[in-house]
């Protein structure tokens, strides 16, 4: 049909960008190289997923803030585009002996009101993010023991026990620095009025509808950023924000699902990119009580998932199947457990036979309405199905469900979501594995996995750290902890106007490198 | 036309709406409570806890009884202060403010088209009842009744924004800002919500005006040797403008609760996105001050139907 066939695309970025970072492939294309000085000026026009929570980092807590924030927040520590291994942001860190972290800020920046960015203004944040009532951060930062103002740029952080997971948790929001002139004198009214010291200043704000953020003309990275400003036109319904882009009234639409991948093809004059994210399509288990407490029947559901039929029928392709909490491509991957659970129906059988379920037995399951997460439901009910688990299935609202399973009330046996990935991987186990945690419905844990989980947070060497981490997920592997599906991969549609853009591992965009033509 | 007793009526119809109002605000709020999952959790964010979940209850007051809860709403609500959003921290009564407008635009346009339309095609099957062009419009009339305006947005973007590029495919702009950008940007939404719309007039005036044509009364004025066209726009018209005016009156309603589907189709900042995206969140002063503002636009839209019947057919007592 003519409608929806507008032709050929002339550019295939996508798969140079999903393969290698850009520049040497497009040169040896003969594209227009992207060393070529990026030109300075223009609004870029973004379709965003979500209304934030809040543009306060320390008051907010949707995943999906992290794009918008980062236009007006620079963090104290960034991290590898590929690999989210941590580096210096706007300070450098060390760790003079394991309980004590060092800040050196880079001296002359300054946050979009001019209040200069220094020792006392890091102090100032970091004490907001861990004391203060509406602060969302406390627990990133549980183990300061205190703040110190070493030297005009220098801040010590004095802590309980040995922590290295906090560059990380650095690069997150704990590490957005907001102008403390601004909190002064907002009070609680900053959700609203931000100011940082990131590259682009905050300009407005209306509710599900539009973000307009502009340069900042004294940012401290001489030469950024390239764009004048960014507005987020802010589109929950991802099938419209592409339209929007394939129509000319945005420039880019990010984090689109698997599905929308043809519509993109079909589209002239639009690049595809997409690239491996932290997001883990997973199976969660109560574990605490039957049948799931039973090792033989977790390990049963691990068997029967034949998860590379899950990446091509529910995302198209557009993903990795999952092995671990962890994709392929992180620094703390452990690739000696990868093969622990093959698609092995037989053997699930027999494991569940062992169990005492002979003839197979029903569990209940919780998921979400949208079309994607449906479709997701359906092909594990298909899978479960022929080894004998029946499932039986609830839908409703994110809120809900997640609330049901996590929360008290502890309904359903299985949920069916998504773990959206941490910027270091200790959060993940913590967050997600260790006892009491709230994203482990059943509250319990192997002591052996706690005292790991905190073993991982000592050693500053990261190959060290990998090794521990290459012990926690032996445990939770073998144990069958979890059910992990598959990392979706992030999916972006972007006018070909828009230049040097790089998707990161952690799957939300930052803009710092974009131009356009 | 405002005499002394349609006044009196009219106020004794606000007195009316003021249980009305309070009735359904107290159901929605009731919903909203009951069903699992709350605002806590959205607040708490990506790495909640129990305690800081709990915490968050504690803090914004959402463990105190329902009762009291509804009530302050309330209190402050009939001052005028629809409180803000738990979530964004935007005031209540700037996000309706904003997005109102967007809707009633796209709900006056669609209900002018469905009128534009309708009218002329239901007089058209109703004078040559059994005809082609009978059984033409009847076809059209179920057509667009059937289609799902979600859909047929779809198309539309297709066909006028992707294809043809002479409409915006998505967005709404204030009508005060730009009145030119803001009418483009909601014709599409507008002709999608209006499909319904079209059959539904059609159908009404058709069967109507076909009951009124086969009277005897407009027997004896062919007899009287009326022209054709006199007896239809003088009698037949002016009798079935009752049936007209509830058909208007039921559309407008409907259309303003059918704009939830076409706002998100068009990401169109309006009313339907606000509701639905607070009741997700559990983030009840917004849906409150959405509903609210609802239930008066829809009271006021009756109103003023009782009252155009009024005069339209004297005989009609309010």
């Amino acid at each position: 049909m003519r409608i929806f066939d507008l032709g050929q695309r002339t550019l295939r970025r996508r798969d140079i960008l999903a393969l290698i970072g850009g520049g040497v492939a497009a040169g040896a294309l003969g594209l227009p190289a992207l060393a070529q000085e990026a030109k300075k000026g223009g609004v870029l026009m973004v379709a965003a997923p979500a209304n934030p929570s809040s543009l306060d980092p320390a008051t907010g807590g949707a995943g999906s803030d992290h794009s918008i924030l980062w236009t007006m927040y620079d963090t104290l520590v960034e991290w590898d585009y590929d690999t989210l291994k941590p580096k210096p942001g706007m300070a450098k860190w060390s760790y003079p002996n394991p309980n004590t972290m060092v800040l050196d800020i880079t001296s002359g920046i300054q946050f979009h009101d001019g209040t200069p960015l220094d020792a006392e203004a890091v102090k100032f944040n970091l004490e907001r993010n861990r004391s203060d009532q509406r602060s969302n951060v406390k627990p990133d930062l549980a183990s300061v023991e205190s703040i110190e103002v070493t030297g005009p740029l220098q801040v010590t952080l004095k802590l309980k026990n040995p922590d290295t997971a906090l560059p990380a948790i650095l690069s997150d929001r704990a590490g957005m620095m907001v102008s403390p002139t601004n909190i002064k004198a907002l009070g609680t009214d900053t959700d609203r009025k931000p100011v940082g010291a990131g590259p682009w200043k905050f300009v407005r704000w209306n509710d599900n509808e539009i973000i307009v953020v502009a340069r900042h003309e004294n940012y401290w990275r001489k030469g950024r950023p390239y764009l004048d400003g960014i507005e987020f036109n802010i589109i929950t319904e991802n099938a419209t924000a592409l339209r929007s882009v394939v129509a000319g009234q945005n420039d880019m639409a990010f984090q689109l699902p698997a599905r929308l991948k043809p519509v993109i093809e079909r589209a002239k004059d639009l690049a595809m990119v997409s690239s491996p994210t932290l997001y883990c399509i997973q199976v969660y288990f109560n574990y605490a009580r039957a049948p799931l407490d039973n090792l033989k029947v977790r390990q049963a559901i691990n068997f029967a998932l034949d998860r590379e039929t899950f990446v091509k029928a529910t995302l198209g392709g557009l993903g990795e199947p999952a092995r671990m909490t962890l994709p392929s491509s992180h620094w703390a991957y452990n690739k000696d457990v990868a093969g622990t659970y093959p698609h092995d129906p037989e053997r699930a059988k027999k494991l569940l036979a062992e169990a005492g379920y002979k003839d197979g037995l029903e569990m209940t399951i919780g998921g979400y309405t949208d079309q994607d997460s449906v479709r997701r439901g359906e092909v594990i009910q298909d899978q479960l199905g022929k080894v004998g688990i029946r499932l039986k299935f609830t839908r409703g609202t994110i809120a809900e469900i997640s609330a049901q399973f996590f929360a008290q009330e502890k309904k359903f046996d299985l949920l069916v979501s998504a773990w959206t990935g941490r910027p270091d991987p200790s959060m993940t186990y913590a967050l997600g594995f260790d006892k009491g945690a709230y994203y482990n419905a059943g509250r319990t844990a192997d002591p052996e996995l706690s005292k790991l989980i905190l073993e991982s947070r000592v050693s500053e060497d990261l190959a060290k750290r990998a090794e521990v981490f290459a012990k926690i997920q032996r445990i939770t592997v073998e144990q069958a902890l979890s059910a992990p599906l598959a990392f979706q991969f992030e999916l972006d549609a972007l006018s070909s106007k828009v230049k040097g853009f790089k998707p990161n591992l952690l799957g939300k965009p930052k803009f710092e490198n974009i131009s356009l033509a | 036309m405002l005499n002394a007793a349609r006044l009196h009526i009219i106020g004794r119809r606000l007195l009316q709406a003021i249980p009305v109002v309070v009735l359904s605000t107290f159901i929605v709020f009731g919903l909203l409570k009951l069903v699992p999952g709350d605002v806590a959790v959205t607040l708490a964010g990506d790495n909640a806890s129990e305690q800081r979940i709990a915490e968050i209850r504690e803090l914004y007051g959402l463990n105190q009884p329902f009762l009291l809860q509804y009530g302050s709403w309330l209190a402050k609500a009939v001052q005028g202060d629809l409180s803000n959003s738990l979530v964004s921290n935007e005031a209540v009564l700037t996000s309706i403010q904003r997005c109102l407008p967007h809707t009633l635009l796209i709900v006056a346009l669609a209900l002018f088209t469905a009128l534009l339309i309708g009218v002329p095609l239901g007089i058209a099957a109703a004078t040559k009842p059994g005809s082609w062009i009978d059984s033409i419009v009847m076809a059209i009339a179920s057509l667009g009744v059937a289609v799902p305006n979600f859909w047929l947005g779809m198309l539309l973007v297709a066909f006028f924004s992707l294809q043809l590029n002479w409409l915006p495919a998505t967005g709404a702009v204030a009508f005060t800002k730009d009145p030119w950008a803001s009418l483009s940007h909601a014709i599409l939404p507008a002709l999608a919500l209006a499909s319904g719309g079209v059959a539904e007039v059609a159908r009404q005036l058709r069967s109507s005006l076909v009951e009124i044509l086969s009277s005897q009364q407009v027997r004896t004025l062919h007899a009287k040797g009326l022209p054709p066209s006199s007896i239809l726009w003088r009698h037949g018209l002016k009798n079935v403008s009752v049936n007209l005016l509830t058909v208007i009156s039921l559309l407008a309603n409907r259309m303003l609760a059918a704009t939830v589907v076409v706002e998100a189709v068009f990401a169109i900042p309006g009313m339907g996105g606000l509701i639905v995206n607070a009741a997700m969140h559990r983030d009840f002063p917004v849906v409150q001050g959405v509903v609210f503002t609802m239930v008066l636009i829809v009271v006021s839209l009756n109103l003023l139907t009782d009252i155009l019947y009024s005069v339209l057919d004297p005989r009609i007592a309010t």
